[in-house]
C-alpha cells in the first residue's frame, strides 16, 4: 500500500481515529474513578470525560450492565460512523472487523435454533458489532439445517460455515468447538487479507493477529487440558498463525499439563512471564492451576500493550483495529470499576488494566 | 414422605444468580423438557413467578427452592405461607440486592417464636 | 374444670381402671415433658445457626457473584450458552435422617458428580476466560453447597418447630384436660362409692331397726295373747251364761 495516496482516500478517517484514541481514558481518569464510592459518583466521574453524560437517561438505580451496554453503544456508534465513511479496502478492513462478533452472534443463535428456543429473542442478545441486515432472517430457521443453509446464502461467514462444517456437525459438535473453528478459521482470512494489503498495514497486523492467534491457542490448550477434548480435536482448533506455530502448535497439541505449555513458551521472550508473576485470585492455594490464572490478565495487558504500538505508525489501517480492541478494553474496565463499586470490593480495584 | 426422590436443586433468580447456579451443576432438564430453573427480569410478570413457584413447591423431584429475597417480596404471600418441610425454600441474596434478614421467611418465624 | 369427668358407672371395677388410666398418663406427661425439652434445645442451637448462616451467606453469594464479574470480564457474556447447555444435573442432593428425641430430622447432603470431564460447561469458555469459568463454578458450587447446608437447617427448623408445637398441645392436653378429668373421675367414683357405703350401712341399719321393732311387736302381741288366754279360761266360771231356753 502507498502511503503517498493513503490520505487522498483514508486520511479523513485515520484523523477522526486518533481523535478518538485522545478520547481514550487515561491513568489520571481511572485513578479518580477508583477513589468513587458508588454508580451515582462514577456516573460523575465520566461525566468529565469524552463519555459526556452518557448514562443521563438511566434511571436510578444504575445497574452496572448500564455502564457496559451504554459505552458498548458509544463503541458502536464511532465505529459505524468510520465504516459509513469508508470506502475501498478500508471498508473491506472495517469489514473484517466485525466478523469477529459476527461468529459470536450466529452461535447464539444456534443455540438458539438447537433447543429450539424463538430465536428473535435472541437478537437483543447479539452484539451490536456483529450484527448485519439479513441476521433476523436467520431467525426463521426452525433447524439446524435451515439455518445453515441461511448462514450460507445470507452470511458473509459462508467460506468458514462451508469450509470447517457440515449441517451435521452443528448438531453434533459442542458449540464451543463450532465456535472456535469457525473463529479459527476467521483469524487466518483475516491474516491472509491483512497481508493482501501490504506493508505497513500487514506488518502492524499480523503482530496483532499472531498474538490473538498464540492466546487463542495457549487458552484452548491451557482450558481443555482434562476436558473430554480429544488432542485432535484440540489440535484442529488452533489457528495456523502466530509465533508458536507451527512448532510451538505441535508441542501444545500434545500437552498434558500446564508445565508442557510453560515450556513451549520459554522460547518466546515476549510471552515468558505470561506464567509468571502476580494473580489477585481468591483461591490460589487450593488451587493447583493458579499459575495459569494470571494468564489471562496477562494477556489483556499484552494485548493493549501490541495495540497501542499500532498507533505508532502511520499510514495503515491497523490503527483502527487496534482502536477497537482499547475501546473495548475500556469498556471491559468500567465495567469492572462499577462491579468493584457496586459489590464493595474496592481491593480488586487495582485489576483493570490502563491504558495510557 | 419420600424424601430419598427429592435430588434436585431449583432456582428462580435473576440472570446473573441462575447463571452462577447453573455453572455449579444445579441445572437440570428432565424428560419432559421442563427445567428447574426461572430467569426473571423486569418483563416478567408476577403471575408467572408464582406459577413457577407452586410447580417447584408441588414437583416430588425437588429438594430445595432457592429464590433470590427480591424476587419473593413480589410474591411474598405465595413464600410466607409455604410452611411445609419440603422443598426447602432458601431465600437468598442477588448481586444487586444484599440480604435483609428481616423480609426472611424463615427468620421471620424464628422471631416469632422467641418473640421478639 | 371440675365438672369434666368420664362418664363411667361408679364401680369397684372401673375405679381400679380409671386409676390405671391416670398413673399412664401421669408417666406420659412427664416424658413428654422430658422430650419437649430436649427437642427445645435442639431447636434453640438450630435456630442459632441458622441465623448465623444466614448472615454468612450473604458474603458467600456476594464472592460468587463477583466472580462471575470475572467471568464477565474475561470471557464475555456467558449467561445465555450457560442456560442453554443445561441437560442433567451434576450438583444434586441426597437426604440423610438423623434422630433426635424420636423425631426423624432429614437433613441434605451434597452429591456432585465430578467424576467425567464432559460435564456440560467444560468447555465453556474455552477461546478466552476459560480459566474463569471454572473458578467461578468451583466458587459458586461452594457456595450452593452452603446454601445446601442452610437448607438442611431450616428443614430441620421447621419440622422440629411442628414436632414441638405438637408435643407440647398433647403435654398441654394430657395436663390441663386428661388428667384433671381422670382425677376428678377417681374422686367421683369415690365419692360415689361412700356415698354407696353410707346408703348400705344406713339401709342396713333401718333394716335391722325394723327387725327389731317387727320382733318386740311380735312379742308383745304374743304376750298379750297369752295373757288374755288365761284371762279367757278363768273367766269361764265366773260370767254368766244366758239361759238356755229349751
Amino acid at each position: 500500500m502507498e502511503a503517498i495516496g493513503f490520505n487522498a482516500h483514508s486520511g479523513f478517517l485515520e484523523g477522526i481515529i486518533r481523535g478518538y484514541k485522545a478520547g481514550l481514558l487515561t491513568t489520571q481518569h481511572y485513578n479518580s474513578m477508583t477513589q468513587c464510592e458508588t454508580l451515582e459518583d462514577l456516573k460523575l466521574q465520566l461525566s468529565g470525560t469524552d463519555y459526556g453524560n452518557f448514562l443521563a437517561d438511566e434511571a436510578p438505580p444504575i445497574a452496572t450492565s448500564a455502564f457496559a451496554e451504554r459505552a458498548t453503544d458509544k463503541l458502536v456508534d464511532e465505529f459505524n460512523y468510520l465504516r459509513s465513511n469508508a470506502t475501498g479496502s478500508l471498508a473491506k478492513f472495517l469489514d473484517y472487523m466485525t466478523y469477529g462478533y459476527m461468529i459470536d452472534n450466529v452461535i447464539l443463535l444456534v443455540t438458539g435454533t438447537l433447543h429450539e428456543r424463538d430465536t428473535h429473542e435472541l437478537l437483543e442478545r447479539c452484539h451490536p458489532l456483529g450484527t448485519f441486515d439479513t441476521m433476523p432472517a436467520l431467525c426463521v430457521a426452525t433447524n439446524v439445517e435451515e439455518l445453515y443453509n441461511s448462514v450460507l446464502v445470507e452470511t458473509p461467514l459462508a467460506p468458514y460455515f462451508r469450509g470447517c462444517l457440515s449441517a451435521q456437525d452443528l448438531d453434533e459438535l459442542n458449540i464451543e468447538i463450532i465456535r472456535n473453528t469457525l473463529y479459527k478459521a476467521y483469524l487466518e482470512d483475516f491474516n491472509d487479507f491483512c497481508q493482501s494489503l501490504g506493508s505497513p498495514t500487514s506488518d502492524v497486523m499480523s503482530l496483532i493477529l499472531s498474538f490473538e492467534a498464540d492466546r487463542r491457542t495457549l487458552n484452548i490448550t491451557v482450558n481443555s487440558i482434562g476436558t473430554g477434548l480429544s488432542k485432535e480435536q484440540r489440535a484442529k482448533l488452533f489457528p495456523k498463525l502466530g509465533r508458536l506455530y507451527p512448532e510451538g502448535n505441535n508441542i501444545l497439541a500434545r500437552a498434558d499439563d500446564i508445565d508442557q505449555v510453560k515450556s513451549v513458551v520459554e522460547n518466546i521472550p515476549e510471552y515468558r512471564d505470561f506464567f509468571s508473576g502476580p494473580n489477585h485470585d481468591l483461591s490460589e492455594d487450593d488451587n493447583g492451576n493458579s499459575a495459569a490464572e494470571g494468564l489471562e490478565e496477562h494477556f489483556f495487558r499484552h494485548e493493549v500493550y501490541l495495540n497501542k504500538l499500532a498507533f505508532m505508525q502511520q499510514f495503515q489501517y491497523g490503527v483502527f483495529a487496534s482502536y477497537v480492541r482499547l475501546k473495548e478494553q475500556e469498556v471491559r474496565n468500567l465495567t469492572w470499576i462499577a462491579e468493584c463499586i457496586a459489590q464493595n470490593a474496592r481491593d480488586r480495584l487495582g485489576d483493570i488494566v490502563h491504558i495510557f | 414422605m419420600a424424601s430419598k426422590d427429592r435430588v434436585f436443586i431449583a432456582t428462580i433468580g435473576d440472570e446473573d444468580t441462575i447463571t452462577g447456579v447453573l455453572l455449579a451443576g444445579t441445572g437440570h432438564i428432565n424428560d419432559k423438557g421442563k427445567k428447574n430453573f426461572l430467569i426473571v427480569d423486569s418483563k416478567t410478570t408476577s403471575s408467572t413467578i408464582e406459577s413457577a413457584f407452586e410447580e417447584y413447591t408441588s414437583r416430588e423431584d425437588i429438594a430445595i427452592l432457592l429464590i433470590n429475597q427480591h424476587i419473593a417480596e413480589q410474591i411474598r404471600p405465595l413464600v410466607d405461607g409455604h410452611t411445609a418441610a419440603f422443598p426447602a425454600v432458601l431465600e437468598i441474596p442477588s448481586k444487586t440486592h444484599a440480604f435483609d434478614p428481616s423480609k426472611d421467611s424463615v427468620l421471620k418465624r424464628v422471631r416469632k417464636i422467641f418473640g421478639d | 374444670m371440675s365438672g369434666a369427668r368420664e362418664n363411667v358407672f361408679p364401680t369397684r371395677q372401673n375405679l381400679q381402671l380409671v386409676k390405671g388410666r391416670l398413673k399412664g398418663a401421669q408417666t406420659g406427661h412427664s416424658l413428654l415433658k422430658k422430650k419437649v425439652d430436649a427437642l427445645k434445645k435442639r431447636f434453640r442451637t438450630i435456630t442459632s445457626k441458622i441465623d448465623e448462616a444466614k448472615r454468612k451467606m450473604g458474603r458467600i453469594m456476594q464472592l460468587a457473584a463477583f466472580s462471575l464479574a470475572e467471568v464477565n470480564y474475561s470471557a464475555g457474556d456467558i449467561s445465555y450458552q450457560v442456560q442453554e447447555a443445561v441437560s442433567q444435573a451434576t450438583f444434586r442432593v441426597g437426604t440423610k435422617q438423623e434422630n433426635v428425641s424420636g423425631v426423624v430430622l432429614p437433613s441434605f447432603e451434597v452429591k456432585r458428580d465430578k467424576s467425567d470431564g464432559n460435564g456440560d460447561f467444560n468447555l465453556t469458555g474455552l477461546g478466552r476466560g476459560g480459566q474463569q469459568v471454572q473458578k467461578c463454578r468451583e466458587i459458586y458450587a461452594k457456595a450452593v453447597e452452603t446454601l445446601v447446608e442452610l437448607a438442611s437447617l431450616q428443614t430441620a427448623f421447621v419440622i422440629l418447630d411442628e414436632v414441638i408445637a405438637m408435643t407440647s398441645r398433647r403435654v398441654n392436653a394430657l395436663e390441663h384436660i386428661l388428667i384433671p378429668k381422670l382425677e376428678n373421675t377417681v374422686s367421683y367414683i369415690n365419692s360415689e362409692l361412700d356415698e354407696m357405703d353410707r346408703e348400705e350401712f344406713y339401709r342396713l341399719k333401718k333394716v335391722q331397726g325394723k327387725k327389731q321393732r317387727d320382733a318386740e311387736e311380735e312379742e308383745e302381741k304374743r304376750k298379750k295373747q297369752d295373757a288374755h288366754e288365761s284371762e279367757q279360761s278363768e273367766d269361764m266360771l265366773q260370767t254368766k251364761d244366758p239361759d238356755i231356753v229349751f
